[in-house]
């Protein structure tokens, strides 16, 4: 499965005093998994609803595989979506709600069931959309981006009002479809949720690129925020020690705990040994994508 | 042809439909009371009595058999298109009420096919409640015809051309309702404007010509047909009324209206932000 990749460029909205996206150029690669980060209105809705043609951008523009969303022949063939601020009409039943977007698209009959299946929703097919629970109608919104079995999918903050149960069925889906070779691109506050899902990120704050790159990549940018964990009954001397080393950090943790950035272990470790103070644990706790995001959006996250 | 067949399935798949035409049932039913009574009105000799002048020569153009049984035929055009147009608003502004705006869009990102299909569909359904009524009405006219001692005057045909006339006022009205969901998108905002609209300017029109008229005459009269209620109404009497513009000239100016509420509505929906 070529071409399925997304190209933004100089990506821009403006609303009325508002930049929601200034300036945004990213790229995302089939065969992964993309995650999406930025704080509350950093523009990842706005962005996404660029790429697929329904907010005209101010500047710029995005392409998937080449050609612009509005530009593509068969679009539900090629991309699919679920988008915040989507949903079915409540007096409308989930198959029917599936079969207007198959009438529409022009596929068999029989897809909707099938995609209904496929999420797990066909005991409640029949029900009337009112009656759907959140994660159900999350469910939904996938059943109808499954549709045309696209290449590329565009997921705004999936995993909302999912169970513990679902959300690792979409982990298993969202993976097992970049494996097949397609692209997925997913926005998330999930943090602990995105470092398992995804294979490259791209992170945004007040609508401009803040990073891009694999996780490990974007992980290790930050490494030098990896602290140092040392535990000793001879804290008051190891701290004094500690000072005349240049960079570091101390934080007492509690029960002869200190938290030291700015140095790595064996400079701890080092110092402890030059003034005799006995350790009982040493280690080095690199940041979690949670940390490293904070740290990356400070004071950028203000909402706008 | 697919765009059509997912809008006829979007209203077929929800209760509006036949929420609509169960409103219509006995809205049908008052104005065909209202009309039999004022049929046997009409067709009594002694109607234009005590009467002078151009008021006379109306009742008596409007009493020729001919135009009763035109007007019995055509019987619930007023709430009828009204149902028409509320559900021709309904059909766009549920979109933005419900959110499917989102899905729509992403299915079809021309957005001009996505209205003409619903213009498409709307009419459809606009056609349907003309067929339906005038199913009804053709038993119930025949009936009230013979009740007054006339012939059911089904074979005239000025009494055809007002079915077909009244048959193409559903189908403007379902394009003007389209046109209104397009400019007010919320779902409650629409509905009332147009119904406020339809039936607020209706009397007022009615009132305001009615008063003025006399002062600055016929010309003036013939500035009714710029109120589209009161065009559609015009072009569904039978035979020409005397002091009245033509029948064609009440259809020209809803074809106008529709095509100005089609296109403006079109323009709007390719260039607005979905979000
Ligand atoms: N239709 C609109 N009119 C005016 N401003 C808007 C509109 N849509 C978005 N904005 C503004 O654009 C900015 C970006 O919003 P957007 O929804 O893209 O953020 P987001 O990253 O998706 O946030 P969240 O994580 O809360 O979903 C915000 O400041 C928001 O107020
Ligand atoms: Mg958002």
């Amino acid at each position: 499965m070529a071409d399925g990749q997304i190209v933004v460029s100089g990506l821009t909205k403006l609303y009325k005093n508002v930049r929601a996206v200034d300036n945004l150029s990213f790229t995302v690669e089939p065969g992964r998994v993309t995650g999406f980060l930025g704080p509350n209105g950093a523009g990842k809705t706005t962005t996404l609803r660029m790429l697929l043609n329904l907010v005209k951008p101010t500047a710029g523009d995005a392409t998937i595989g080449g050609q612009r969303y509005a530009d593509l022949a068969d679009p539900l063939r090629r991309v699919g979506a679920v988008l915040e601020a989507s949903s079915a009409h409540k007096g409308r039943t989930g198959i029917n709600h599936l079969r207007v977007v198959c009438a529409a698209a022009g596929f068999p009959r029989q897809r909707a069931e099938e995609a209904l299946a496929l999420v797990g929703l066909t005991p409640a097919a029949k029900r009337k959309f009112k009656g759907y629970s959140l994660g159900m109608r999350q469910r939904l919104g996938i059943a109808a981006a499954m549709l045309g079995d696209p290449q590329v999918l565009i997921l705004d903050e999936p995993a909302n009002g999912l169970d513990p149960e679902g959300i690792r069925w979409m982990r298993d889906l969202l993976k097992s479809l970049a494996a097949q070779g397609r692209t997925v691109l997913v926005s998330s506050h999930l943090l602990s949720e995105m470092q398992q899902l995804a294979d490259d990120l791209v992170i945004i704050a007040a609508g401009k690129l803040v990073r891009q790159g694999t996780v490990s990549q974007v992980m290790d940018s930050m490494a030098h925020t990896a602290q140092v964990r040392v535990r000793t009954p001879q804290a008051t001397e190891l701290t004094e020690a500690l000072r005349a080393v240049e960079q570091a950090t101390i934080t007492p943790n509690g029960d002869g705990v200190l938290l030291v950035t700015g140095v790595d272990a064996p400079t701890v470790g080092r110092a402890a040994l030059k003034a005799s103070v006995e350790l009982h644990e040493l280690t080095t706790e690199r940041p979690d994508l949670e940390r490293v995001f904070l740290e990356l959006t400070a004071g950028k996250a203000a909402i706008r | 042809m697919n765009l059509i067949r997912a809008e006829l399935l979007k209203i077929r798949s929800t209760s509006t439909w036949w929420i609509f035409l169960l409103i219509t049932l006995p809205l049908w039913g008052l104005t065909l009371m209202f009309n039999g009574f004022q049929s046997a009105y009409l067709l009594s000799p002694e109607a234009a009595e005590g009467m002078s002048g151009e008021d006379a020569e109306q009742i008596i153009a409007a009493g020729d058999p001919a135009n009763v049984a035109a007007n019995l035929y055509t019987n619930g055009q007023f709430f009828g298109v009204a149902i028409v147009m509320l559900l021709g608003a309904i059909v766009v502004t549920n979109e933005y009420f419900h959110q499917t705006v989102t899905t729509t869009f992403l299915t079809t990102p021309h957005r001009t096919r996505v209205v003409l299909a619903k213009l498409f569909a709307a009419s459809v359904f606009g056609l349907v409640l003309w067929v339906i009524t005038t199913a009804a009405n053709l038993p119930a006219g025949a009936l009230i015809m013979g009740a007054n001692d006339e012939a059911s005057y089904m074979g005239d045909g000025t009494v055809w051309r007002a079915i077909a006339l009244n048959g193409l006022a559903y189908l403007l009205w379902a394009i003007f309702g389209v046109g209104f969901g397009v400019l007010i998108r919320s779902q409650i905002g629409a509905t009332i404007t147009a119904l406020v609209l339809y039936f607020a300017g209706y009397i007022g029109a009615a009132i305001f010509f009615g008063v003025l008229s006399d002062r600055f005459g016929d010309w003036f009269n013939n500035l009714q047909l710029l109120v589209p209620s009161l065009a559609s109404q015009l072009m569904v009497s039978g035979t020409e009324l005397p002091g009245n513009p033509p029948q064609w000239a009440g259809a020209l100016v809803l074809i106008g209206y529709a095509i100005v509420a089609g296109t403006v509505g079109t323009l709007l929906m390719r260039t607005r932000d979905i979000s």
